[in-house]
C-alpha cells in the first residue's frame, strides 16, 4: 500500500514539474445556507437546551434561613359519608375487622370538614436533593393500606410489608416508573423497590385480589412534600426561601395549585379547600 | 551536388504551420477545458468540504484528547520511569551480570541448535544412504547401518543438550525481564495514554489537503488519475437489478460519493442526534441492551451529545443516516454493501450530479431553492461556489424514470420487497399507509394486483336488499352527501363536488345545469336500487328496553368496531366539533358509526341484523354475538334511539324531466339513432326512464365496484389499475391546469401541486376533482372519482403506496417474507387484519381499540401477544369456530363473537398463532400424566403461596362455569380445571414464573420476582419454609423428600421446581373432555325471512314506495 502511494506520487510529482500547472482551488469555507430541514432543527434544539438554562439551582442542604410552610385542607359541602367495604370475599379480612368494620378511603373527612389524604408537594423546585436511605414503609394491615397515601423520593427505598395471613398482591401502576405486581403469599414478607424516576402525580397502587384496596404513591424528586393528617394538617419544613406554586393533589377531587412566596425563617400558612 | 530543389506543393507550409499551430492551441486549450471541467465537479466539491469538515472535527477531538490525557497520569508515569532506570542503575552490577549470563547462554542456544539442526540433516542424509545400500546389498551396509545408529544416538544427546540450554536461557531472561518489566509496563501504560490522540494524528493525515501534502499532490488536475483521493464511490449490486426494457443491468450506486457518511455515525444532524439520544438512554434505562453492548452504548450517547453541543450542524449531502441500526449500517438488516441506496430511495443510480440523481423536491420552497442560481453561472454548470451557497443546480427532469421518493414518502421504497406483509417490522408509516388502503377499499374500484390487497371483500355492504332497510328518501339523502348524515363515513361523497358546482371553477350558467343532470342521476340511482332490491318481511323484535339494550352495546364488544358519535371534544381548541375517523382507532372505524342508525333503518332490520348479520347477506363481516331474542330487542329498542333528524329534514328537489331524459338519451344514442333513442325513451314511463338511467349511472360510478348490486355481477372495477401506477412516467399524469398550482381546501388551507408524481396522486386524493379546474368538459366526461374527504395524513399514506407500486422487480433472495414460516405467519396476519381481531385483542403488540370503551382494564378481551406458546392448537381451533365451547372467564362482558369460520380459515389462524409464538403446531406433551408424589408435592406449594384464593380448582362444565359468587367480582380468576384442555403443558410453569413479562399489566402477580443483580428467579418460600407459620407444610413435604430436610429446601429455593411442581398438581385436577365446536360454527336459531315479496308481484306497494321517493315528476321542459 504504501509502496504504491510512494510510486504514484513520485509519478505525480514529475508530471507535476512538467506541467507546472499552479492550478488549485480551496474549497469555500463559507458556513453553509440554510437546508429547509435546517429551520426546524435548529429551532428544536435551541428550546429544548434553553430550559434548564432558566434554573438556579437553590442549595441541596438545608440552610438556615429555611422556611416552614404549613396549612390546612378542608373540604366545602356535604362530605360523601364513607362507605362500609364489603370484605366477605375474604373471611381473613372480614375477621380482622369484627368489631367495626372499615370504611372506604377515598375520602376521609374530619368533624369539622377537615380533608385528609390530600398530597401536598411544591411544583418544580430545582436542584439535587439527595435521597435518604431510610425506607418508606407500606404496610397491608387488615387487608387496607396504611399509610393510604404517601411518597417516597427518587432512589429511595420503598418498603411493602404484608402484615395479614392472607394473601395480598402488590400491583403498583406508575406511569413513568416500571409497573410491578408482585405476590405476597407469606405473612410478614417484605419487599423493597426502588422506583427510579421522578413521578409528582401519585400513581395508584392495588391489590388485585382485594379490590377495595388502594393505595397512591409520589416519587419526588425533592423533599418538600406533605400529606394532610387526619386533623386536615400539612407541613412542609426547611424549604429554602422563594416563590414557589404549591400543589394539592386529592385522588377524587383532582389537584389545586397556588402561589406563595417564603421569606427567610419564615412560617407560612396556606389553605386549600376541595369541592365535592 | 547539386542542392535540393524544394518539393513543390500546392500549399502554403508556412500558412499550414500557423493552421497546425492555430489547432494545436486550440487542441490544448480544450484539453485545458476538459481537464478543468473535470476538475470543478461538483460531486468533487463535496468530497473535499468533507474532508475539511473532518479535520475540523478531528483537530477538535485532539485538543480534547490532549486535554484529556490526564497530564497528572502521565507526570506520574514519567517519574515511575525515572525511577525505574535510577533503581536500575543502583543495581547496574547485577544487570549487568545477569545481562552478561543471558548473552552467553544466548549464544549457547544459537549454537546448540546450530548443532541439533546440522546433526538432523546428516541423519536423514545418513538414513537414505543406509536404506539404499540395504536394499542394493551394498558391502558397506552393516557398516552404514552401524553409522546410522550412532547418528540417530548423537541427534538424541544434542536434543537434550539443547533442551537444556533452551530453560537455562529462558531462566536467564526472566531474571533480566524483571529488571526490565517496570519499566516496560510504565512505557505501555503511556501509550495507552497517548493512544487516541496517535490515532487522531493518523487519521488526520489521511484527510489532510494542505499545499504539497500527498493528498493534495495526489489531487491535481491530469494527477489525479493516477491514484486519486477524490473519486466516486460506488456499490455495485447484482441481485437488485434495473430492468432496461431489454436486458437487466446490475445497479450502481454512487450516492455516497457526495453522501460521505451516510454510514458512519457521528455526522447526524441535531435534532436526529437529540431523537437517537433520547431513544438509546431510554433502551439503557430500561435494560434493553444487552450487558457487553453497554458501554459502547454509553460512548454513542456521549458523542451524540457533543453533536448536539457543537457549534454548527452536519448539513446535508455530509449527513448520517438517521436510522443506522435498520439502514446502511453495516450491522443492520440492510448493509450498504447488500442493497445500496437506490433500492428503497430510488432516484438514476449511476448519477453523480445533484438534478440528474433524481432529486425530488417535497415542496414548492424546497424546489425553487434548489433551483436558486447565482447569475454568473445561470444556464451554465454550477460552480462549487454555487454549492457553498447550497445552490443544488436543480432542473426538473422529465426523462428520470425513476425520480426518488420525496421527503414524507421514504417508505413507500419498502413496499417492493415487504409486499407479502401486513405489518412490516419497525416499517410503522408503511404498515398504516396500507391498513389505510385496505380500510377505504381502494382496491375495490383499482385493481391491485399484490397479494396484500388480493382476496380482500368488497368494503360497501350488500345492497341487494336495501329496502329492507331504509328509505328511498333516506338513500337519496345519502347518496348526496353522506358526510351531512355521518361525519365519519368512509362512503365518499360522488355529487356535487368541485368540478360540478364550485363558483371558482364553474360558471354559473353550468352550475345550475350540473345540479339539475347530478339530482337525476342520484333519482335514477335510487329508483333502480330500490327496484332491483329483494322485499322480506323480516321479524319484529318483542318488546325491548332502551336502557338495558345501551348496557349491552356498551359491555358486550359492539364498541371494538363500532363508534358510537359524532361529537368529540377538540384537543387543542377545547371545542366540541364533529369527529374525523382519525379521532378514534382504525379499528373503531371498521363497523359504521352508529349515529342515526335509528333514522336510516327500521326496527325489524335491526333486530334481524344484530341476531345474525349474515341472514341479511353471507359475506357480512359483522360477526353474530349470539344475542338472545330478548338481548337482541333491548339492542334495538337502544338503537332505534340514536336519531338524527335533522338529516331527513333537508328538502329532496325533484327529478328534473329533462335532465332524465337528455341523460337517459345521452346513453342510448351510443347504440341507437337519435331517432330510435327519442321513440324508445316515449315508449318508457317516467319510472322505467329513471331506473334505465339508474342502472348506466351506477355504471358511470362503479358503485358496484364496492357494493353487491344486483344486475352487477362479475364486472371489471371502475378505477385506473394501481399495480404499476409508481412506475408511470410522469408525463402520463394529467395536472390539467393545476401543474405547480396553489388551491384552498376544504378547511381553507393552501395546498401545492408541484410536478412530481406523489404530488399529483396526494392532491388527487384530497381533491379528487381538482384537475378538472378551468377546463371545458361534457358533463359525462368530467372527472369521477368520489371524495373520500381524506385528511392529509391520511391522503399521504394512500399516495405513498400508490407511488410504492412499481414494476421493478428484485431477486427472490431479496424478497422479504418468502419462506414457508413467514407465509403461514402472513397469512394469518392477513385474517386478523380482515376480521378486525386487533379491535378487542392485542395481536403482535397492537390493538384493542376496545380499551378506550372499558374502564376497567381487568374486564378487557386478552391479549393475544403469548396465544401460539399458550394455547392448544386443537382447543383454539374449536374455540375459533365454535367461542361456546368454553367460557374462560364467565364473569366478563364483553363476549368473543362467533366469525363462522370454515376449517380452512380456523385453520389459517392457529397456524398463524402457532407459528408467531414459535409454538409447535401440535403440542406433544398435552397427554403428559404427572408421578402422584409431584402432584402431591404441587399442591402443598399450590397452598403455600395462596393461588386458591383466586383460582377455582373444583371441575366444571365448560361451556357454562359458574360466575364464582363473591362479594368482589375483580378478584376473579380462571377456574383451573379448564387448563389441561386448553394451555400449553409447558407454558403453565412458564406463565407462573413470569406473567408480568409475558403480559406487561397482568393481574397475575410475579410470585418469583428475579433478582436484580443475577436476573435468577427468587422464591418466596425459600425463607418461609422454615417459619412457625409453614410448619405443617414442612411436616408433611418431609416425606415426599424422604425425609431429606436438605432437598426439601434447595427445592422451595429453585423456582423453576416449584412452578414445574405446579404445573403438575393444576395438570392433574385438569378436566379432559370438551365439546368439539358443531361443523357449521354457533348458529343460534337464526330469524329467517318468514316471506319474500318479489318486487314484481307487489307493483301498488312499490308504486306508493316510488312516489314517496320521487315527490311528482316536475313538469319541466319535457311536457
Amino acid at each position: 500500500m504504501t509502496m504504491k502511494k510512494f510510486v504514484s506520487v513520485l509519478f505525480a510529482t514529475t508530471l507535476l514539474l512538467s506541467i507546472a500547472c499552479g492550478k488549485g482551488k480551496e474549497a469555500s469555507k463559507e458556513d453553509e445556507g440554510e437546508d429547509d430541514e435546517q429551520t426546524t432543527t435548529t429551532a428544536a434544539a435551541s428550546t429544548a437546551s434553553g430550559a434548564p438554562a432558566a434554573a438556579a439551582a437553590p442549595a441541596a442542604a438545608v440552610s438556615a434561613d429555611a422556611a416552614t410552610l404549613t396549612g390546612l385542607v378542608k373540604f366545602e359541602g356535604a362530605a360523601p359519608k364513607m362507605t362500609n367495604i364489603q370484605m366477605s370475599a375474604d373471611p381473613y379480612c372480614q375477621s380482622q375487622h369484627s368489631s367495626a368494620p372499615a370504611t372506604e378511603e377515598d375520602v376521609v373527612t374530619g368533624p369539622a370538614g377537615e380533608l385528609a389524604n390530600v398530597f401536598v408537594y411544591i411544583k418544580d423546585i430545582k436542584g439535587n436533593f439527595p435521597a435518604p436511605s431510610t425506607p418508606v414503609v407500606i404496610d397491608q394491615k387488615g387487608c387496607q393500606y396504611h399509610p393510604h397515601v404517601n411518597a417516597v423520593m427518587v432512589g429511595q427505598p420503598l418498603q411493602i410489608k404484608n402484615d395479614d395471613a392472607t394473601l395480598h398482591n402488590v400491583h403498583a401502576m406508575p406511569v413513568a416508573n416500571s409497573q410491578f405486581n408482585e405476590g405476597q403469599p407469606v405473612q410478614g414478607m417484605v419487599s423493597t423497590k426502588h422506583l427510579d424516576k421522578p413521578e409528582v402525580t401519585p400513581f395508584k397502587i392495588k391489590c388485585d385480589v382485594h379490590g377495595w384496596m388502594k393505595s397512591y404513591m409520589a416519587v419526588m424528586p425533592h423533599p418538600f412534600y406533605s400529606v394532610s393528617q387526619t386533623n386536615g394538617t400539612f407541613t412542609i419544613s426547611n424549604l429554602p426561601p422563594g416563590q414557589y406554586t404549591v400543589v394539592a393533589w386529592h385522588e377524587k377531587y383532582g389537584q389545586q395549585e397556588q402561589q406563595v412566596t417564603v421569606g427567610a425563617k419564615e412560617s407560612k400558612a396556606l389553605n386549600f379547600t376541595f369541592k365535592g | 551536388m547539386k542542392p535540393q530543389e524544394p518539393i513543390p506543393h500546392n500549399y502554403s507550409i508556412s500558412r499550414l504551420n500557423l493552421i497546425f499551430a492555430l489547432s494545436s492551441l486550440a487542441l490544448v486549450a480544450v484539453t485545458g477545458l476538459v481537464v478543468g471541467y473535470d476538475y470543478i465537479r461538483g460531486w468533487k466539491w463535496f468530497q473535499l468540504e468533507f474532508m475539511r469538515m473532518q479535520r475540523e472535527r478531528i483537530v477538535q477531538e485532539m485538543q480534547v484528547a490532549k486535554s484529556e490525557e490526564n497530564t497528572k497520569q502521565l507526570a506520574a508515569l514519567d517519574e515511575q520511569e525515572r525511577k525505574n532506570s535510577l533503581e536500575l542503575a543502583r543495581h547496574r552490577d547485577q544487570y549487568m551480570t545477569a545481562q552478561k549470563a543471558f548473552d552467553a547462554l544466548e549464544g549457547d542456544h544459537y549454537r546448540a541448535d546450530q548443532d541439533y539442526r546440522f546433526a538432523k540433516a546428516n541423519l536423514d542424509a545418513q538414513r537414505y544412504i543406509t536404506e539404499a545400500s540395504v536394499v542394493q546389498h551394498r558391502a558397506d551396509a552393516a557398516q552404514q547401518q552401524a553409522e546410522y545408529e550412532r547418528q540417530s544416538a548423537h541427534l538424541a544427546d544434542l536434543q537434550v543438550r539443547l533442551q537444556e540450554v533452551t530453560r537455562q536461557r529462558d531462566a536467564a531472561k526472566a531474571n533480566i525481564d524483571q529488571w526490565l518489566k517496570k519499566i516496560k509496563d510504565a512505557e505501555d501504560k503511556k501509550k495507552e495514554l497517548t493512544a487516541s490522540v496517535d490515532l487522531l494524528s493518523k487519521q488526520l493525515t489521511t484527510v489532510d489537503m494542505g499545499r504539497f501534502s500527498t493528498n493534495w499532490i495526489l489531487s491535481q488536475p491530469m494527477l489525479d488519475f493516477v491514484n486519486p483521493v477524490i473519486k466516486i464511490d460506488q456499490v455495485v449490486l447484482n441481485d437488485l437489478s434495473i430492468d432496461m426494457n431489454y436486458m437487466n443491468v446490475p445497479r450502481v450506486d454512487r450516492c455516497q460519493t457526495c453522501h460521505r457518511a451516510i454510514d458512519t455515525p457521528g455526522w447526524e444532524s441535531k435534532a436526529e442526534a437529540a431523537r437517537l439520544s433520547q431513544e438509546l438512554q431510554q433502551k439503557l434505562d430500561a435494560y434493553q441492551i444487552p450487558q457487553e453492548k453497554r458501554a459502547e452504548t454509553e460512548e454513542r450517547i456521549a458523542q451524540l451529545k457533543r453533536i448536539q453541543d457543537a457549534p454548527n450542524d452536519t448539513l446535508n449531502p455530509w449527513r448520517t443516516h438517521p436510522k443506522l441500526d435498520l439502514y446502511v449500517g453495516s450491522a443492520s438488516v440492510h448493509p450498504l454493501l447488500e442493497y445500496g441506496c437506490t433500492v428503497c430511495h430510488r432516484g438514476q443510480d449511476r448519477a453523480t450530479e445533484f438534478g440528474r440523481a433524481g432529486h425530488t423536491p417535497a415542496s414548492p420552497r424546497m424546489e425553487h431553492r434548489w433551483a436558486e442560481r447565482t447569475p454568473l453561472t445561470a444556464g451554465f454548470f454550477p460552480l462549487p461556489s454555487d454549492f457553498a451557497q447550497r445552490h443544488w443546480g436543480y432542473e426538473e427532469n422529465e426523462f428520470i424514470e425513476t425520480p426518488m421518493y420525496p421527503r414524507h414518502y421514504y417508505e413507500a421504497g419498502c413496499i417492493k420487497c415487504h409486499s407479502s406483509q401486513i405489518a412490516v417490522d419497525r416499517g410503522d408509516d408503511i404498515t398504516k399507509a396500507t391498513q389505510t388502503v385496505e380500510l377505504y377499499g381502494c382496491y375495490a374500484c383499482h385493481k391491485i394486483n399484490n397479494w396484500r390487497f388480493s382476496d380482500l371483500r368488497k368494503p360497501g355492504p350488500d345492497l341487494g336488499g336495501i329496502a329492507e332497510k331504509t328509505t328511498p328518501e333516506w338513500a337519496f339523502r345519502w347518496i348526496s352527501e353522506p358526510h351531512n348524515f355521518r361525519s365519519t363515513t368512509r362512503m365518499p361523497s360522488f355529487f356535487y363536488q368541485r368540478n360540478m358546482i364550485d363558483p371558482s371553477v364553474v360558471p354559473p350558467q353550468e352550475r345550475t345545469h350540473n345540479i339539475k343532470l347530478q339530482d337525476a342521476e342520484i333519482h335514477a340511482i335510487v329508483s333502480y336500487l330500490f327496484d332491483k332490491s329483494t322485499h322480506r318481511v323480516w321479524q319484529q323484535p318483542g318488546a325491548g328496553d332502551a336502557g338495558r339494550g345501551k348496557q349491552i352495546v356498551n359491555s358486550v364488544g359492539c364498541m371494538g368496531c363500532h363508534i358510537d358519535t359524532e361529537q368529540v371534544k377538540d384537543e387543542k381548541s377545547g371545542q366540541i366539533r364533529l369527529a374525523k375517523r382519525e379521532d378514534f382507532p382504525l379499528e373503531r372505524n371498521y363497523g359504521f358509526n352508529l349515529t342515526g342508525v335509528g333514522t336510516k333503518t327500521n326496527s325489524a332490520w335491526i333486530y334481524n341484523w344484530v341476531k345474525n348479520p349474515k341472514s341479511y347477506y353471507a359475506e357480512a363481516p359483522m360477526p353474530s354475538l349470539r344475542l338472545t331474542d330478548q338481548e337482541a330487542s333491548d339492542v334495538t329498542a337502544f338503537l332505534l334511539t340514536l336519531q338524527k333528524p335533522s338529516f331527513m329534514k333537508t328538502a329532496i328537489r325533484p327529478p328534473d324531466r329533462q335532465a332524465v331524459h337528455d341523460l337517459a338519451k345521452g346513453y342510448l344514442i351510443n347504440t341507437l339513432s337519435d331517432r330510435d333513442a327519442e321513440s324508445k325513451l316515449r315508449s318508457m314511463s317516467d319510472h322505467e326512464q329513471l331506473v334505465y338511467l339508474g342502472q348506466r349511472s351506477i355504471e358511470k360510478y362503479g358503485c358496484y365496484s364496492c357494493h353487491n348490486i344486483k344486475g352487477f355481477e362479475g364486472l371489471k372495477p371502475i378505477g385506473t389499475e394501481l399495480t404499476v401506477e409508481g412506475s408511470k412516467a410522469l408525463h402520463l399524469f394529467d395536472f390539467g391546469f393545476m401543474n405547480e398550482e396553489k388551491w384552498k381546501n376544504e378547511d381553507g388551507v393552501t395546498e401545492h401541486v408541484i410536478h412530481t408524481v406523489p404530488s399529483w396522486v396526494y392532491n388527487k386524493l384530497r381533491n379528487p376533482r381538482i384537475y378538472d379546474d378551468r377546463r371545458t368538459k361534457v358533463y359525462n366526461d368530467k372527472l369521477k372519482m368520489p371524495n373520500f374527504h381524506l385528511t392529509p395524513e391520511e391522503a399521504r399514506r394512500i399516495a405513498m403506496v400508490v407511488v410504492g407500486l412499481t414494476k421493478e422487480k428484485v431477486a427472490e433472495n431479496r424478497m422479504a417474507g418468502l419462506d414457508a414460516h413467514t407465509r403461514l405467519i402472513e397469512e394469518g396476519r392477513k385474517r386478523v387484519s380482515q376480521h378486525n381481531c386487533r379491535a378487542c385483542h392485542v395481536v403482535d403488540g397492537r390493538g384493542r381499540a376496545i380499551a378506550s370503551t372499558i374502564a376497567d382494564a381487568n374486564f378487557l378481551p386478552p391479549d393475544l401477544s403469548p396465544e401460539g406458546a399458550r394455547a392448544q392448537s386443537p382447543f383454539l381451533f374449536n374455540f375459533l369456530k365454535d367461542p361456546t365451547v368454553m367460557k374462560i372467564r364467565p364473569w366478563l362482558g364483553v363476549r368473543m363473537p362467533t366469525f363462522h369460520f370454515d376449517d380452512h380459515e380456523a385453520n389459517t389462524l392457529v397456524t398463524f398463532f402457532a407459528e408467531a409464538g414459535k409454538g409447535a403446531q401440535f403440542d406433544t406433551t398435552r397427554g403428559a400424566n404427572p408421578s402422584p408424589a409431584n402432584v402431591k408435592i404441587g399442591q402443598q406449594v399450590f397452598t403455600m403461596l395462596r393461588c386458591a384464593q383466586c383460582h377455582g380448582t373444583t371441575p366444571v362444565n365448560p361451556e357454562n362455569p359458574p360466575t364464582p359468587n363473591t362479594a368482589d367480582s375483580t378478584s376473579l380468576a380462571p377456574n383451573l380445571t379448564l387448563a389441561r384442555l386448553r394451555l400449553r403443558h409447558d407454558w403453565i410453569s412458564d406463565w407462573i414464573r413470569r406473567p408480568n413479562e409475558m403480559i406487561p399489566g397482568t393481574r397475575m402477580p410475579t410470585n418469583f420476582p428475579r433478582d436484580a443483580a443475577t436476573g435468577g428467579f427468587q422464591s418466596p418460600l425459600a425463607l418461609a419454609i422454615d417459619t412457625p407459620q409453614f410448619a405443617q407444610y414442612k411436616s408433611t413435604l418431609l416425606p415426599l423428600f424422604n425425609g431429606n430436610e436438605k432437598e426439601l429446601k434447595r427445592t422451595m429455593s429453585d423456582a423453576v421446581a416449584l412452578t414445574d411442581y405446579l404445573r403438575d398438581y393444576i395438570w392433574s385436577i385438569g378436566i379432559t373432555q370438551m365439546r368439539s365446536a358443531s361443523p357449521t360454527g354457533d348458529a343460534p336459531a337464526m330469524a329467517m325471512p318468514q316471506q319474500s315479496l318479489p318486487p314484481a308481484t307487489a307493483p301498488a306497494a312499490k308504486s306508493t314506495r316510488n312516489q314517496r321517493a320521487i315527490p311528482a315528476v316536475s313538469g319541466g321542459a319535457g311536457r
